[in-house]
């Protein structure tokens, strides 16, 4: 039983959650969600076991290439879910959710991402890689959801015919991605920002140098911090807050992914 | 209140110069920044006038960008003192809203019979209350008790402690565009520089890469001292990510690379005469090997490569193609001159003259080890991380605290008037608020009659 083994067992799972779920969409049975909760933990256990076998094997934290950050992306995704569907129930964003979450894993198995375990270069040997690589992604993890939620929201049809019944649904997910942005971007300031600002003055000598990763997640926060303030001092609800809300991750995807394969940098390695 | 001052308090200002900075800095990320004249003509042959006029090649210290912050920074300021007097006189409000509150002119929002128990007996009230975390004062007005209980006060004021860590995070990162000391030295092992602007100088005494077992790079290590004019070397050791503290500068470990031109090359030279000998030169040495004969090595390059003009360059500081420009003189004539190569020892294009028995071998190379050390002092560095811990403070306090207030008025017909305020979520908290004391006076009344 290896790291791969557990890894796969997860993804089963999930994609057992997942189909479920879509199914539900057709025949609301209330037992099922339970069900699947308790499954959804279950996965998140195994998926856990698989990045400590990784840890111990590797001797290093588990997120130091793209195939392992894209995986603890994704196991970082289940938590968020089920911590928000604990507290606050997400209706018809759960599925969609664990159809990205098993999509992740799938790229993460991707022949084009080398899985094989490197030794760390000498700047990624800190403790502040856990920290900061952690702590944004999970960040991250909860602002995908308020993604997902402010997508379902564009995506239902406006109040026609029953206006209010209709609305009153629509309210839901944009409550719901109002609540993740509300966990996520604190998680997202403190692991992005400030412990990335702590560790490259330590290992760059510099808190701050405009690198295109750096500069990338910047923007990324600000699109949020121009989500909260047109949210809650502006009173914007709705159509313009979900548009925000999917900007700001299409920037933290861009952040993740399009620096590294797009520009240059001293972040090359995730 | 003076245009400007709307102007600079102004939310739609906030959003406006962020997205105004959201696009500078993309704009940023998207022209490769702090290259060469040459670079920007190279691959932006259009755009090189903009670049210039707009110093979109230094954006981030270019004097849009700059302005765009400070205005920024005004905006935050007037803005945090702007919604820092209106909340201090909502809670000044608040706490004169029933000692001026006429029922006249206002209803409460929720109203609760008591039973006859508890008409006079209000100490569960106030143990409840308590217990959810209110803080609570009683005054008396017209003789009868007012409760005002308070709760979440960080809630309230969590955006300006938010706004105030902002503030303090741009004026450190002012004073270090304009006050960072960052120098980098480059020794190799045994060489001692001055450190500018300080009086005390730096020797690199030993500079060694460890390995992991596949052959790749696990650390970069230098050992240096420190030597002050007067007294014993310090020694200390740097280290990627394990920075060297002294005299409030840092010192960092940020590269190497190895001095080229100072290598020392082994070569094989088999001539007429004799057989295959070894012989070993430094840079710019003649070495006699034969009565009249003497080899010397010209130059060496790491990264042999001869480009479109046919020129001959050197690629990079890396080992890739490596040559050495030898010459072989016998007698007074030379016998041999060009470059050998040490990945191509067949290769002899650029060789000028090489009598046919001469066979020049380069076999190894090496030169000594440079440690790049980066030598900084930033004094904005104290204040970006207060003013991220206060950021992350504010935040905390508002997202984790709301600020929710009870005013409770026990009238003389038995009546619990309350006036619930709460900063978000009125409907829900004046909902819960009612069904907490109604079933509060419930098991209280029932408590009440059990023990009668």
């Amino acid at each position: 039983m290896n790291e791969f083994t557990f890894l796969l067992l997860a993804f089963l799972i999930y994609l057992l959650v997942m189909l479920l779920g879509f199914i539900s969409f057709f025949n609301q049975r209330i037992g099922l969600r339970k069900t699947l909760f308790y499954l959804a933990i279950l996965g998140l256990v195994f998926h856990s076991i698989s990045l400590i076998i990784r840890t111990i094997v590797s001797g290093h934290a588990p997120f130091t290439n793209m195939y392992e950050s894209i995986n603890f992306f994704a196991w970082s995704c289940v938590l968020a879910v089920i911590i928000l569907e604990r507290k606050y129930n997400l209706e018809k964003t759960g599925p969609y959710l664990w159809l990205i979450i098993v999509a992740l894993i799938a790229l993460a198995s991707s022949p084009a991402l080398p899985k094989n375990i490197t030794p760390l270069v000498p700047a990624l040997q800190s403790y502040w890689l856990w920290l900061h690589v952690s702590v944004t992604l999970l960040g991250e993890a909860f602002l995908a959801v308020a993604f997902v939620a402010s997508c379902i929201y564009l995506a239902l049809p406006p109040g026609s015919g029953d206006k209010v019944e209709a609305e009153k649904k629509k309210e839901k997910y944009d409550l719901i991605a109002y609540r993740a942005v509300a966990i996520g971007f604190p998680l997202f300031t403190l692991g992005a920002l400030v412990f990335g600002m702590i560790w490259a003055n330590k290992a760059w000598g510099r808190y701050w140098g405009w690198d295109p990763k750096e500069v990338w997640s910047l923007i990324t926060w600000l699109f949020y911090a121009v989500y909260l303030h047109t949210r809650l001092v502006m009173g914007w609800k709705g159509k313009k807050s979900a548009l925000i809300a999917i900007i700001g991750f299409l920037a933290a995807l861009f952040t993740f992914f399009g620096v590294n394969y797009l520009l240059r940098g001293l972040h090359s390695y995730a | 209140m003076p245009g400007w001052i709307r102007f600079l308090t102004s939310l739609k200002l906030a959003i406006v110069l962020l997205l105004l900075i959201i696009i500078l800095s993309i704009v940023g990320t998207l022209i490769p920044q702090d290259q060469e004249l040459s670079y920007y003509q190279q691959h932006f042959p259009s755009a090189v006038p903009w670049i210039k006029f707009f110093q979109l090649n230094h954006l981030y210290r270019s004097a849009i960008f700059l302005s765009l912050v400070f205005l920024f920074l005004l905006n935050l300021l007037f803005c945090s003192i702007k919604q820092l007097k209106s909340k201090l006189t909502l809670l000044k409000n608040r706490e004169n809203f029933l000692a001026k509150f006429s029922a006249k002119k206002q209803g409460p929002v929720i109203q609760i019979k008591l039973p006859e128990s508890l008409k006079t007996n209000h100490q569960f009230l106030l143990a409840a209350l308590h217990q959810k975390k209110y803080a609570i004062k009683v005054r008396i007005k017209n003789g009868q008790p007012l409760i005002v209980a308070r709760r979440g006060l960080a809630g309230l004021f969590g955006p300006e402690i938010v706004h105030l860590g902002l503030m303090i995070i741009i004026i450190g990162g002012l004073i270090s565009a304009l006050f960072t000391y960052r120098i980098s030295v480059a020794l190799i092992e045994g060489e001692i520089a001055s450190v500018p602007k300080n009086n005390f100088s730096l020797r690199l005494n030993k500079f060694s890469t460890e390995y992991y077992p596949d052959g790749s790079v696990k650390n970069w290590k230098s050992q240096i001292s420190i030597i002050e004019n007067n007294g014993q070397p310090l020694n200390a050791l740097v280290e990627v990510n394990h920075p060297f503290k002294y005299r409030g500068l840092n010192f960092y470990q940020i590269s190497y690379g190895q001095d080229w031109d100072r290598a020392t090359v082994e070569l094989e030279i088999k001539t007429k005469e004799t057989p295959s000998r070894k012989v070993v030169l430094k840079s710019g040495e003649t070495m006699k090997i034969e009565p009249a004969m003497n080899v010397r090595l010209l130059s060496f390059v790491p990264d042999f490569q001869v480009d479109s003009a046919n020129q001959i360059i050197n690629r990079s500081g890396v080992a890739n193609n490596p040559a050495a420009l030898i010459e072989i003189q016998s007698a007074g004539q030379i016998i041999f001159s060009g470059w050998v190569f040490y990945l191509y020892p067949d290769f002899i294009q650029f060789q000028q003259k090489n009598k046919p028995e001469v066979k020049v071998t380069l076999r190894k190379f090496s030169a000594p080890l440079f440690s790049v050390l980066e030598i900084s002092s930033d004094p904005g560095t104290g204040l970006v991380w207060m003013g991220s811990a206060l950021l992350m403070l504010g935040l905390l306090f508002s997202f984790y605290f709301h600020y929710q207030e009870l005013q409770i008025l026990v009238d003389l017909n038995g009546y619990l008037q309350i006036f619930p305020y709460a900063q978000k979520n009125r409907e829900n908290f004046y909902h819960e608020t009612e069904q907490f004391l109604k079933n509060l006076i419930k098991i209280q009344a029932d408590k009440g009659n059990r023990d009668e």
